[in-house]
């Protein structure tokens, strides 16, 4: 990986079109400048890694091991009351397997 | 009361003030951005966030303590409006937002997102996912074994 210091105010140039300025840094964080063509997708890598597992969870088969989740899970400390009792489908709906 | 084919539930109906809003969607589901949580007592803890736009999304979640007991909530400002938080700088689970992480599934075993739970405002149901700021959480924190697997 190519490492460069650079001063708050300075810029980064990557190829001709995308320019990276450093605008400020502070004790534990830096705010980044970013001038990119309209289509190149800049986003923060976090939301890229959530974006794949939200995929990845939406496309789960339908049929996943619920028993096994539950397991795993079942001795965790008490978590009722962290537990939504509003917003919650009112029919007790058994699943269809 | 409305109802709707869900992935796993056949159809349910539901009251319509139950409906979670994620006003901006979900990273990856943009414009999915209404959800029922469905909860039945043989998968506590699991709540299941079905989608009321697409009957083939259902999401399989979990309270985030379930997985980590002492888990820190730190949304940023621009979450915590989209929640209309604005105000509560350190929302409370419970109290103020229920947190859920997303589980998937995987062959290498089930995995919990912490870095990005499901935050919803208990009260008016608007809900953001919300990715952590300066946070070690993982997102795919391994679920723990299941009991019976410790003694064999």
């Amino acid at each position: 990986m190519l490492v460069m210091s650079r001063r708050a105010g300075e810029t980064i140039l990557i190829g001709d079109q995308i320019e990276i300025v450093i605008a400020h840094i502070g004790r534990s964080r830096v705010k980044v400048g970013i001038r990119a063509p309209r289509d190149t997708p800049v986003i923060a890598r976090e939301l890229k890694l959530v974006r794949e597992e939200n995929r990845a969870a939406g496309a789960a088969n339908p049929v996943a091991d619920w028993g096994g989740l539950v397991a795993r899970l079942e001795n965790s400390p008490q978590v009722s009351a962290a537990l939504p009792d509003k917003g919650i489908a009112r029919q007790e709906a058994a699943p269809k397997n | 009361m409305p109802s709707f084919d869900t992935k796993h539930f056949g159809q349910l109906s539901f009251e319509s003030q139950d409906t979670i809003e994620f006003p901006r969607g979900l990273p990856g589901f943009e414009d999915r951005r209404r959800f029922l949580a469905i909860r039945q007592p043989r998968s506590a803890p699991l709540v299941f966030l079905q989608s009321l736009e697409d009957a083939g999304l259902c999401f399989i979640t979990t309270p985030v303590q379930a997985v980590e007991p002492q888990f820190q909530l730190k949304m940023s400002a621009e979450d915590r409006e989209a929640v209309g938080l604005a105000a509560v700088r350190r929302p409370r689970i419970g109290k103020d937002v229920w947190a859920l992480a997303v589980i998937s599934v995987r062959e290498t075993g089930p995995t919990a997102n912490l870095l990005a739970p499901l935050v919803i405002n208990i009260r008016s149901l608007r809900a953001v996912q919300a990715v952590m700021r300066d946070s070690t959480y993982s997102h795919r924190q391994a679920l723990p074994a299941p009991a019976e697997a410790v003694c064999s």
